[in-house]
């Protein structure tokens, strides 16, 4: 190579990633994504690349990955529109990639902004699943659990549940889960049940990180009753409520912290002497008992 | 019978070398850099479906790079020997035709074979190198790949000895195109209800099944093809080689290359 070339090299190759951080600034980082979207379905895409679909799938499924990681990090607002129909290409293309399901259905139901908050589209996406893979039993089993934790139908979530414990291998456990939804309608301890099992069923990984902060806010939901419990006793005693929840240590009622397991003090209403976890906390979530018994 | 036999693979021998010659195992060095980099990257870019995502992607190279091979190589093999007329001293030695055809055809088989072989090892090795076993289910992927392969050599030798290299190229990728899709012409009567059945049976018929040899899929899942199904996909193919090198051949006798 002449010496001419070489440095006419030196000098053009570092355009390239200058022009390429400029066009990202100006065109959005990730726009490629936004390619999804001329794409009329799954199938349509499987027609594309005949013998190549799984490495499709794969590819697809980085990208709803990166999509869905990009999302939680960089856009505002973290609308995830492009999260279903980036799942529903995948799962098209490979059917039987189960963990795009049981991903994509935490990726589409977990409420803002760790999801997209739409757990109609999460339970969608693992009942396709479930038809897709009828004897991977953890699927059915995501789908009970996702009835009752995110949709809280208690109803529909023992019925799965049961379907799931008739396929070979499931745990026995399914079975005493489900007939305890049907019994008591759920209740919170139902939740720490699913939640405990997702927890040691996960790898490291997503699954398991989310089922360790769901477990979480349910025992700052614990504490919080706990805290309650105290207040009503100090009502009993003194005969008004506690101006304060640490008037509750002081009067030796109360040992334990005042702040939930993010380290966020609790939220006490003195009109009600209701105790309950910040809504601006990380470890503050819609409670599905509540929620069911307000309706 | 013996002394064809040994004409043909001298023949074949040779092409080897020419085929090593134009660098065309390189795309094992472009395998190595892509499987290397996959394995170091694909763990936490896929949430744990690296090994999954290995094995699609090292049988997808496998059929890609292998069919670019047997088109790309396998169009030029005959027809530059006309078109660089180094063909005729050839001829002119006592080498059958069929004898020089069939040496070219074996000749690119085999490389296609060492070439599909390093690349399996090197899947198995990357495989290796992140905890994972050497799974039997790839090796029964990665023959009917080579079975696939070994048709698109004979379709290319077909059309290279009927026309240009170039052409010959276009018009095997085209077969190459079509047979992915034969399961489209087997359904045509759902989107065209008005063509025959008979119609549509037989353009399915006569267009090479490339579906057929693609197990990909179901190996990446660690599941073993069926040897019934190998055993019958060897028999598919054998014979539509048969047929095709035949037609080749017979096209290649009738050349008149005063």
């Amino acid at each position: 190579m002449s010496r001419g070339l070489a440095l006419g090299l030196l000098l053009v190759a570092p355009i390239v990633p200058v022009s390429q951080e400029r066009i990202d600034r100006l065109a959005g980082a990730f726009r490629a994504q936004d390619e999804v979207l001329y794409l009329w379905s799954g199938e349509h895409v499987k027609r594309l690349v005949p013998g190549f679909e799984s490495l499709a799938a794969d590819i697809y499924w980085l990208r709803t990955v990166q999509y869905y990681g990009g999302q939680r990090r960089f856009a505002a607002g973290k609308p995830f529109d492009l999260l279903r129909p980036l799942i529903d290409i995948t799962t098209t293309l490979d059917p039987g990639l189960e963990i795009a399901y049981r991903y994509g259905a935490i990726f589409l139901s977990e409420p803002p902004p760790t999801g997209a908050g739409r757990p109609d589209d999460g339970v969608a996406l693992l009942e396709k699943g479930v038809q897709e893979l009828p004897l991977a039993w953890r699927l059915r089993q995501d789908l009970g659990f996702f009835h009752f934790l995110y949709r809280k139908d208690a109803a529909s979530a023992a019925r799965v549940l049961m379907d799931a414990a008739e396929i070979p291998g499931a745990p026995f456990w399914l079975r005493t889960l489900a007939a305890d939804l049907l019994a008591r309608g759920g209740d919170r301890a139902a939740s720490r049940r699913m939640w405990t099992q997702m927890f040691e069923q996960g790898e490291e990984g997503m699954i398991r990180e989310n089922a360790r902060a769901q477990l979480r806010a349910l025992d700052s939901l614990d504490l919080a009753d706990a805290v309650a419990e105290a207040a009503a006793e100090f009502e009993r005693r003194h005969g008004r409520r506690p101006r304060a929840l640490d008037e509750l240590v002081s009067a030796g009622l109360w040992r334990g912290p005042l702040a939930d397991m993010a380290g966020i003090r609790l939220r006490y209403d003195l009109d009600t002497g209701r105790v309950s976890v910040q809504e601006d906390s990380p470890m503050w979530r819609p409670d599905p008992i509540k929620e069911k018994n307000d309706e | 019978m013996g002394r064809g036999l040994s004409r043909i693979l001298a023949v074949a021998a040779n092409t080897f070398r020419e085929t090593v010659r134009e660098r065309v195992l390189y795309n094992l060095v472009v395998f190595a850099i892509l499987m290397t980099l996959a394995g170091l990257l694909l763990g936490p870019l896929s949430i744990r479906q690296d090994e999954k995502i290995l094995k699609d992607l090292g049988l997808a190279a496998m059929d890609l790079f292998g069919t670019l091979i047997a088109v790309f190589i396998g169009t030029g093999l005959v027809s530059k020997e006309i078109e660089r007329r180094s063909l005729y001293p050839l001829l002119a030695k006592p080498l059958s035709r069929g004898e020089f055809f069939l040496g070219k055809f074996v000749g690119l088989g085999f490389t296609l074979l060492v070439n599909l072989s390093v690349m399996l090892l090197g899947l198995l090795l990357t495989l290796a190198a992140i905890g994972r076993r050497a799974d039997p289910a790839l090796l029964t992927a990665a023959y009917p790949i080579f079975l696939g392969l070994v048709l698109v050599v004979a379709f290319a030798l077909l059309f290279s000895t009927l026309t240009s290299s170039t052409l010959a190229a276009v018009l095997t990728m085209v077969v190459v195109v079509v047979g992915r899709f034969a399961d489209v012409i087997r359904g045509m009567r759902e989107v065209l209800p008005g063509v025959p059945q008979q119609l549509a049976q037989a353009l399915f018929t006569v267009v090479p099944n490339f579906a057929n040899f693609d197990f990909k899929t179901r190996a990446a899942y660690g599941e073993a093809v069926p040897p019934a199904v190998l055993g019958w996909v060897t028999l598919y193919a054998a014979a539509w080689t048969a047929v095709v090198l035949g037609l080749g051949l017979a096209s290649f006798r009738s050349r008149d290359f005063q």
